[in-house]
């Protein structure tokens, strides 16, 4: 009889989702489901009635790391349905930032995925923040790859964060002459250490690839070779920026888009019957617990011909350079292989800048309600907004956002794993997971005393 | 320099009511003239990965963040807090790479505030937009604080 393991929260990933396991006695996973449970709703109720500037800057808040990629597509999505075409020099800039995101992004979960994988030649994890060689000259190339990410985003996109420059018709300012020299020396200084890093992560993972086990929470468990497989198929609108309605050739259809509710494709109502106490971080869900996926994921499920995709860097590249690798060492590869892409691209499009020109539309429609779509490759894939502006105003909005699509995806992805690679498989989604609140709760026996309070 | 010797960051989610209170005071602050060594970032939700795990304690040697925090108190009152006074996970990176506090491993070598504000309305998990007043009258004089903690005069003080 199947036994069904949950862990939650899973770790090392933007927001809170779980993953309910159903396993064989030698705790191989026979179907498993990976779920959202964060609960955020109403962005497209919310939109309804803004302005068309208004709405972006609303999307690029749903997440706090995937501000630049809903700024773009927001943004996008509106001058789609506008019919407004911006100029060549804006469409620049908004790709330079894209890619910049874009390396910000790899590195970041380059910290995320090799606390799973092994020094290559030894049995000993990798521990990220060790202050021990190689480890620690990697750590600080990773630093500084990110710092040149955020900082080439900075400039281009007017802030690290959320960015202030883009907006419907193009971009606000141009860059400077300085300004884009200076973006040209990080990029070069930032390709050759992308380089490097990319190649020191695929030797990474291929090591882990020809291993035979890998230790979790104290129990040795096979590494399949399928670690990851799945026959969903891929779906990418761009190998490297996106695509929308206003396109002479679209490269991405609402018409083959469907999505089906949580209770169709989820598994129905079951009690947890294993727990593991030693489980990294905190053990898994006790057993006794009652789990119910169907019920308890907060996201719909997206189709694209019928069926969930994996959308991501591997989508990119498949659809569009024909890579093939399958599973999560293939999907890992991939991700790696966008690092020196990004930085080439950002390098031709300084190139290619004339600092002088206007980057703002002559002419901003201001929209008769018909509908528009942007697709935007964010770092964890595509993510597609639709909208419709009539006279100035937001009349519909809807976001179908990529780790929507991934979660179907990668749950077909973790049969025939060992249940204790599942958050392995899942980590190479680098998943984001909507985001809740960061407000701060001061515990009750920590209240604050009156000296605290600023008068 | 992605980052100078002061940095204010402004943190929360403007589509949870008042949680919003952490961008709206940085919107504040960009009206005013601030020396060239600061710089006033709305946070968003991003605070964690893109700005405290990629401070340099050599050069960043203050941190301002301002936020809302559940203290018990009255809507829009303003508290002073330390990164001792946080609640475990308080601002750990979303991300969670080892459970490691982003702002614990800074504190001994950045001069860390925290200015926390009430909130008397945080709509999550519905999104609405929108200070309540309470909160909204508290803007200027957090910018106060701040600039009285940056030593900047302005004609306010």
């Amino acid at each position: 009889m199947s036994k069904v393991i949950e862990i939650s929260p899973t770790t090392r990933h933007e927001g809170h989702s779980k993953l309910v396991l159903k396993v064989d006695d030698q705790g191989i996973i026979e179907r498993g489901d990976w779920l959202s449970i964060t609960p955020v709703r109403g962005v497209e109720k919310l939109a309804i009635g803004k302005t068309y500037e208004q709405v972006p800057k609303i999307a690029s808040r749903v997440c706090g790391i995937c501000p630049i990629a809903h700024c773009l597509a927001g943004i996008e999505a509106m001058e789609a349905s506008m019919g407004v075409y911006i100029p060549e020099d804006a469409y620049l800039l908004r790709v330079i930032l894209q890619c910049a995101n874009r390396i910000h992004s790899i590195a970041l979960h380059n910290i995320l995925s090799l606390p799973d994988m092994y020094l290559p030649g030894t049995d000993t994890k990798i521990n990220p923040f060790s202050p021990e060689e190689p480890v620690r000259s990697v750590a600080k190339r990773i630093q500084r790859i990110r710092e040149i990410g955020q900082t080439i985003g900075e400039i281009s996109g007017g802030e690290c964060v959320h960015p202030s420059n883009p907006r419907v018709g193009g971009m606000y300012k141009n860059l400077q002459p300085r300004a884009k020299a200076k973006i040209y020396d990080l990029a070069k200084e930032g390709l050759a250490l992308a380089r490097d890093q990319m190649e020191f992560m695929i030797a990474i993972f291929r090591n882990y690839q020809k291993r035979d086990w890998a230790e979790v929470g104290g129990m040795q468990v096979p590494i399949p070779d399928t670690l990851g497989y799945h026959n969903q198929g891929y779906m990418a609108a761009d190998p490297v920026y996106g695509s929308s309605s206003l396109d002479e050739n679209p490269r991405w259809d609402p018409a083959r888009w469907n999505e089906v509710r949580p209770w169709d494709w989820y598994m129905g109502e079951m009690e947890i019957t294993d727990d593991f106490p030693n489980y990294p971080v905190g053990g898994t869900t006790p057993k006794g617990t009652k789990a119910w996926p169907q019920m308890e994921a907060c996201t719909g499920v997206p189709l694209y011909d019928g069926q969930p995709v994996e959308v991501g860097p591997r989508a990119r590249l498949n659809v569009f350079k024909g890579y093939d690798e399958k599973g999560t060492i293939g999907q890992q590869i991939a991700r790696q292989m966008e690092y020196t892409d990004a930085f080439y691209k950002i390098i031709e499009c300084v190139d290619a800048l004339n600092c002088g020109a206007s980057v703002l539309a002559d002419e901003i429609p201001q929209g008769d309600g018909s509908l528009g779509w942007a697709a935007n490759e964010a770092p964890r894939g595509c993510d597609v907004h639709l909208a419709r502006v009539k006279d100035g105003r937001v009349q519909y909005y809807s976001m179908l956002v990529p780790t929507t699509w991934n979660f179907p995806t990668c749950s077909r992805a973790l049969t025939g794993a060992p249940w204790q690679l599942a958050e392995v498989i899942m980590r190479g989604y680098d998943p984001c997971v909507s985001c809740a609140t960061h407000m701060i709760v001061v515990d009750e026996d920590r209240r604050l005393v009156a000296e605290k309070l600023i008068q | 320099m992605l980052f100078p010797r002061v940095v204010v960051a402004g943190c929360g989610n403007p589509l949870f009511a008042d949680d919003g209170f952490g961008p709206a005071v940085i919107e504040a602050l960009q009206e005013v003239d601030l020396p060239g060594d600061v710089k006033v970032i709305d946070a968003g939700l991003g605070g964690p990965h893109f700005i405290f795990t990629l401070l340099d304690p050599e050069v960043t040697k203050r941190l301002i963040i301002v936020d809302c925090a559940d203290f018990g108190a009255e809507p829009g009152t303003l508290a002073r807090l330390s990164v001792e006074d946080l609640p475990p996970g308080a601002y750990r990176d979303a991300h969670s790479w080892d459970l490691a506090e982003p702002l614990q491993r800074l504190k001994d070598r950045v001069e860390i505030t925290i200015i926390g504000c009430q909130p008397k309305h945080v709509s999550a998990p519905d999104f609405e937009m929108g200070l309540t007043e309470e909160v909204r009258a508290a803007i200027p004089k957090t910018v106060s604080f701040i600039l009285k903690e940056l030593g900047v005069e302005n004609g306010a003080l």
